[in-house]
């Protein structure tokens, strides 16, 4: 709270900016996507930094900083340090600075797998092992989603704006989407891991059809053995629950992790089943 | 209470006339039976009672309570274009009772009365219970609408129920005979809906085998959301970018099992564990509100089972259970 206040000075806008590392800049479109009240939005907080969208750019001294991607190289490494030495309150912006998201499924895959889909001048690029943010830095706030919701960000710095400590949400997406007036993907046989996933994303792929995959992370209550076993009375194979489940958020599903673990010796991850071929297409 | 007859081509062309001067609300069958504002009335779907619950016209799902400027407050315009409801059941009317007893005697709610005394209910009696899930016989429903109709076959018997229902009636009176043939009480009971075997569920708290429906819970509030009876909001505002002084207070559905439903200040969680949650809905429906207001908030239509990812049939779990035995 005392930090809060600290920030609610009502003749100093709150310094706030936004920066991608690696990732699509999906979630810093998701931003630009509320244009019609981005303008009012400088009026409350002063918009020091964006790369994305502006030609002069602060980097110094935020009170929040956004940061979009994961730490895929030491260029992340190095500007992600200097963005948290720089700023009061980090938030990880969408699902790669929160929990990974595509990029690190690298790490449950074998190298030889994605290899030849690499650079040729490889040797340029220092690799890191693909991280999210939190791996090396603290954050303060995840704003997660891939991308994230565009009215959440906006809800965000209205919050923030006025001193409102911004709540994750962390109902299951089953419940936005009784509210819209879906039917069970799950009753037609369709994988959705709504029961599992964290909403906030007024179940948007499900109204569209499309099941959920999990990108706004695990409910912290989910009853995970229960889902596993709705997936395989289904008739889904348990390499395709687990890729299912791993693509959005395996990082931080410990609860997958260990029942991958348990599969294969040494505490190694089970790499057999990502190898095959008709998962990648 | 007054009955009528009507022949079905009257009854039709009666629903035509309704549609022609009022906005008419009936199931209709998309992927899954809602009610919804219908042109033709040939949409209107008899056989399955709605997949959602008609409580979203009364008790919305998301209702502006106020628009705020710094301290001035500006409250919302009602609606009072008058509406009829065709096609509810049983079931569905008395959760409309139940929920007039929540919003209407007990707290007075604007916004809930409004949206009530715009419209006309007319409901549809089964023949026989539309989903294997039913269990209304069980439950102490009553006599709650304007008109009422009982299809026979070639015929329609209607019963008018209240006030609102004369005036309708008197209105539309050429489409109805009088009739001298009363409905009997065991013809307004509905075959194969009597699956809850116990009335008082009250010493069964600490019975073990709860545990077979929360193991397979998911804690996804579906049910809720599917409940034409469950009644529980959440209140928050909706600031303007432009200036974060205005905005809106909302309030939105929210579910008993949710643990961010009984956060409080300081982060504390009342019903923190699965099992808490999973039983407080079972109890609030056949327990506690009898306790409040002398009746079961359940009216037995069977949703919250059909509509939940894994089925938990809550009733037959009741069913199994043996009195006395405790964890």
């Amino acid at each position: 709270m005392e930090k809060l206040l600290q920030v609610r000075n009502p003749d100093n806008k709150l310094k706030v900016g936004f920066y991608g590392i690696t990732g699509c800049a999906g979630c810093l479109l998701s931003v630009i996507f509320n244009e019609d009240e981005l303008l009012d939005l400088i009026k409350v907080v002063d918009l020091k930094a964006f790369p994305f969208v502006k030609e002069v750019n602060v980097d110094e001294s935020f009170d929040y900083i956004f940061v979009e991607g994961l730490v895929a190289d030491e260029d992340d490494l190095e500007v992600l340090q200097r963005l948290r030495k720089n700023s009061k309150f980090l938030v990880a912006l969408g699902a790669c600075s929160c929990t990974g998201c595509v990029p690190a499924y690298r790490q449950f895959t074998l190298k030889e797998n994605y290899e030849h889909l690499l650079y040729r001048k490889r040797e340029e690029i220092k690799d890191l092992q693909p991280t999210p943010v939190d791996d090396h830095v603290r954050a303060d706030y995840y704003i997660p989603g891939c991308p994230p919701d565009k009215k959440e960000i906006l809800n965000f710095l209205k919050g923030i704006a006025i001193g409102k400590e911004p709540k994750p949400y962390e109902s299951p997406v089953c419940i936005e989407c009784r509210k819209n007036g879906n039917q069970c993907l799950l009753d037609l046989g369709k994988p959705c891991l709504g029961p599992i996933t964290a909403g906030g994303c007024n179940s948007v792929c499900i109204n569209g059809g499309f099941e959920c995959w999990g990108c706004r992370g695990p409910t912290k209550d989910m009853n995970l053995p229960l889902m596993i076993k709705m997936l395989r009375d289904r008739g889904f194979d348990d390499a395709f629950i687990e890729a299912r489940m791993r693509t959005f958020v395996g990082l931080k599903m410990p609860i997958v992790e260990e029942f991958m673990k348990s599969k294969e010796a040494g505490g190694k991850l089970d790499t057999k089943f990502y190898g095959k071929k008709e998962y990648f297409e | 209470m007054l009955t009528l007859k009507q022949e079905k081509k009257r009854f039709r062309e009666f629903l035509e006339a309704l549609s022609d001067s009022y906005e008419l609300i009936a199931p209709v069958k998309r992927e899954l039976v809602k009610f919804d504002a219908i042109k033709n009335i040939n949409d209107i779907h008899f056989e399955k009672n709605s997949y959602f619950p008609v409580k979203e016209f009364f008790f919305k799902k998301r209702e502006v309570l106020f628009t705020f400027n710094g301290n001035r407050i500006l409250e919302p315009k009602f609606e009072n274009k008058e509406r009829v409801f065709f096609g509810i059941r049983k079931c569905d009317l008395n959760a409309i009772k139940h929920q007039d007893i929540v919003f209407m005697q007990g707290a007075n709610d604007p916004y809930y009365i409004a949206e009530r005394e715009r419209s006309f209910l007319l409901g549809y009696h089964c023949n026989e219970a539309p989903s294997e899930y039913c269990f209304c016989g069980s439950l102490e429903l009553e006599d709650y609408f304007d008109m009422m109709f009982y299809d026979k076959g070639d015929h329609m018997l209607v019963e008018i129920g209240s006030e609102k229902g004369m005036a309708l009636y008197k209105k539309f009176s050429g489409f109805f005979e009088k009739s001298t043939r009363l409905i009997a009480q065991h013809e307004k009971k509905i075959p194969g809906a009597d699956r809850l075997k116990v009335k008082d569920i009250g010493p069964l708290y600490d019975n073990p085998d709860w545990k077979k429906g929360v193991d397979i819970c998911l804690s996804c509030g579906a049910c809720t959301a599917l409940c034409p009876t469950c009644y529980c909001f959440d209140i928050h505002d909706e600031v303007k970018m432009s200036n974060p002084g205005s905005g809106e207070r909302v309030r939105e559905w929210s579910s008993c099992q949710l643990p961010e439903f009984s956060r409080v200040a300081g982060n504390h969680v009342f019903r923190n564990e699965r099992e808490q949650r999973f039983k407080h809905r079972i109890y609030h429906q056949l327990d506690y509100f009898k306790e409040k207001y002398g009746i079961q908030m359940c009216v037995g239509c069977g949703r919250c089972i059909e509509g939940c990812p894994t089925r938990i049939d809550f009733v037959q779990i009741i069913n199994e259970m043996k009195e006395g035995e405790k964890r």
